[in-house]
């Protein structure tokens, strides 16, 4: 009772949940008997780097196909996007993940099938790094190919309008070389949807780092999360929960941010609104 | 060129078959889809042909005896049990072997159940305790007879099973339990949860849309907040804390998932409520004093039906996934058959330790392509109602 503070009134509790979760103090796991901020630090590191990294690739390539999609309309590349966009909207992540773990980790065993690093880990800080990234290499995969299909497609989708306008036809009226008029005109236009979209897909990149982890066995916030639901481990549950809102919040902001820095006219409205 | 009519999309048809296998799909099935059919992690029949198969035989008496022909090695298990209403004094349960020697198995009880794999049964047939009952029993190819034999009344079924590695169109689980019977017992679960909690949220979005784009005022900038509020929350570790708090029933997590997707049309339809709201004849409307419940059921309701259609089925997929999603994590009823669960027992229990991908497949690719048909239903839907869309994915 008293070390839960469960003989404390309401209010004192809640006071307390509020001081104790703003210190990053969140109590002792019931299942580990170890504090929850000692597992969750080492933790945070990893579903950030798989969130990262996943996010950076997928978003590079899926702009990138995008584009040249745009360009060449009716071509093979486009009927790609096109299929891979609907098909990332509609294939189970963890099926997928299942199966490329099956032919390529059980079948064909070239990459690990679970863990963030090998038991025991190897020594020295290269090796380390190396079976780290090996370890991380199929699940970055994976949410690469789930994730850019509806990246391209939507990149697509903006920039065939986008390609349509008349400023375009202009650039390219000048005589401007085609590179220039895709990377000076066009891309600035797609630049600032471009973060919104970053920003709407954030939630449900967070959702997918559960899945992920859960079937790679990874050692992050995700599968921390998952096994302190199903075994009832509130501390850890509650942590996990604000520490997963915590870097939607974060990461909402920083696309936020960006918005001024890539769209100059939202700088000029919010300076007038004030 | 492009195909327009509804009968000539592949995902209807599909959406057709998968609706029809999941209302009448378990009469293809002699056993309920949770019995234990055949032996743990059987492959699929057309897998390995020198595996034995699972051979079932049941005696009656209009039907006393029954031949089995074998041309395999020895099963994994043979087991005969007696379901019998009373004892039959004086009926034994013989084996006959393809040369002709026979077997007695044990006399005809009630509940009496002989397994190749007892030490009392074994000790009965003679063998050492260390031996393969299984084994003994079939040593040889050809035709074997399991029969009722003796003089008396009885009433009843024999059964008798024998355990080969193979069963059925899909193979087994870890239970033995028939993965083709799961896969058709658990579209019904995707269909159902996906089609009731884009209902329930199709109908709550529309309701806010509805409201807040009619009304405007301080009903609208709240369920927009609101609204932008639910968009910015990861769904998943909400649902697995709703899933864990208020129980793992079927209609809770309907009700959840719901609570989660009905941002989208709330937004669309208040949109078009705006659009429509300061139109002449919804003035018209409020100028001859109709009441403002009047105008939006009986007028700006049905105007965005067509598109609420479109919505609804584009929306199915999501609901889909999102249950397969929180099964697969171990988060739905266990005594629920539904795809993600078959998935989360094939992560779980068979899939790398046992090399059973076909526990994996066919509730996967299921997912996979009911999400899809819904997709193509949605697109289609979509371009019936707002042409200028013609020419998108899939189509």
């Amino acid at each position: 009772m008293e070390v839960y503070g469960l003989d404390k009134p309401m209010l004192t509790q809640f006071a307390l949940y509020v001081k104790s979760s703003l210190s990053f103090d969140f109590g002792i796991s019931f299942l580990t008997g170890r504090p929850v901020a000692d597992e969750l630090r080492s933790r945070v590191p990893n579903t950030v780097a798989l969130l990262g990294s996943s996010l950076l690739l997928s978003a590079l390539l899926g702009t990138w196909l995008g584009i040249q999609a745009a360009r060449k309309r009716g071509g093979a590349l486009e009927r790609l996007v096109l299929w891979g966009g609907a098909l990332s909207y509609s294939f189970p992540s963890f099926f997928f993940q299942l199966m490329l773990l099956m032919v390529f980790a059980a079948a064909i065993p070239i990459f690990p099938l679970r863990g963030s690093l090998s038991v025991p880990p190897p020594l020295g800080g290269a090796a380390l790094f190396l079976d780290y990234v090996w370890h991380l290499a199929l699940p970055v995969l994976s949410q690469v190919l789930l994730g850019f299909g509806g990246w391209a497609l939507y990149v697509r989708n903006l920039m065939v309008k986008i390609l349509g306008e008349d400023f375009i036809l202009m650039a390219r009226g000048r005589g401007l070389p085609e590179r220039r008029v895709l990377r000076g005109h066009a891309f600035r236009m797609l630049l600032p949807p471009l973060l919104t979209i970053l920003l709407l897909s954030l939630p449900g990149v967070v959702s997918g780092a559960v899945l992920t982890e859960t079937v790679f066995s990874l050692h992050g916030v995700g599968r921390f999360l998952m096994e302190a639901v199903t075994g009832h481990d509130y501390p850890a549950a509650g942590a996990s929960f604000f520490l997963l809102a915590l870097l939607t919040v974060a990461s909402t902001l920083a696309s936020d941010l960006l918005y001024g820095v890539t769209d100059p006219r939202v700088r000029l409205e919010r300076g007038r609104g004030r | 060129m492009r195909r327009r009519t509804l009968t000539r999309r592949w995902s209807f048809w599909c959406l057709v078959l998968l609706a029809a296998l999941a209302l009448f799909g378990g009469r293809l099935f002699s056993a309920p889809p949770d019995a234990e059919v055949a032996a743990p992690f059987s492959k699929p029949f057309w897998l390995d042909r020198s595996l034995p198969p699972t051979v079932t035989a049941d005696l009656t008496p209009d039907a006393p005896s029954a031949e089995i022909p074998w041309s395999w090695g020895a099963p994994s298990r043979f087991f005969v049990a007696a379901d019998m209403v009373a004892d039959a004094p004086g009926r034994t349960i013989l084996w006959t072997k393809p040369g002709g020697r026979t077997v007695e198995i044990a006399p005809l009880k009630k509940g009496v159940e002989r397994d190749g794999r007892d030490m009392a049964f074994k000790r009965a047939l003679g063998l050492p305790p260390f031996a393969d009952g299984a084994a003994s029993l079939l040593d040889e190819r050809g035709t074997y007879r399991l029969s009722v034999d003796g003089q008396g009344p009885w009433e009843g079924t024999v059964r008798l099973r024998l355990d080969g590695g193979r069963w059925g169109l899909f193979g087994t689980d870890q239970r033995g339990r028939d993965i083709a019977a799961l896969f058709v017992a658990g579209i019904r679960v995707s269909l159902l949860v996906g089609i009731m909690a884009t209902l329930i949220a199709t109908a709550l979005g529309t309701t806010v849309g509805l409201a807040a784009g009619y009304l405007g005022g301080w009903f609208d900038s709240a369920a927009m907040r609101l609204v932008d509020l639910l968009l910015s929350i990861p769904m998943l570790p909400i649902l697995m804390a709703l899933a864990a708090i208020w129980g793992k029933g079927l209609w809770q997590l309907v009700l959840i998932l719901s609570i989660f997707s009905w941002m989208g049309t709330a937004r669309t339809v208040r949109a078009m409520t705006l659009s429509l709201r300061d139109t002449a004849y919804i003035e018209d409307l409020r100028g001859i004093g109709a009441p403002t419940a009047y105008i939006l059921r009986r007028h700006l309701l049905p105007e965005t039906l067509p598109l609420l259609l479109a919505t609804m089925t584009l929306g199915v997929p999501g609901a889909i996934l999102s249950e397969a999603g929180l099964s697969f994590l171990g988060l739905s009823d266990p005594r629920v058959i539904s795809w993600g669960r078959m998935l989360h027992e094939a992560q779980t229990f068979g899939t790398f330790t046992a090399g059973a991908w076909w526990m994996l497949l066919p509730p996967g690719l299921g997912i996979a392509v009911l999400c899809l048909a819904f997709l193509d239903m949605g697109k289609y839907l979509e371009e019936r109602t707002d042409p200028r869309l013609r020419g998108g994915a899939l189509s």
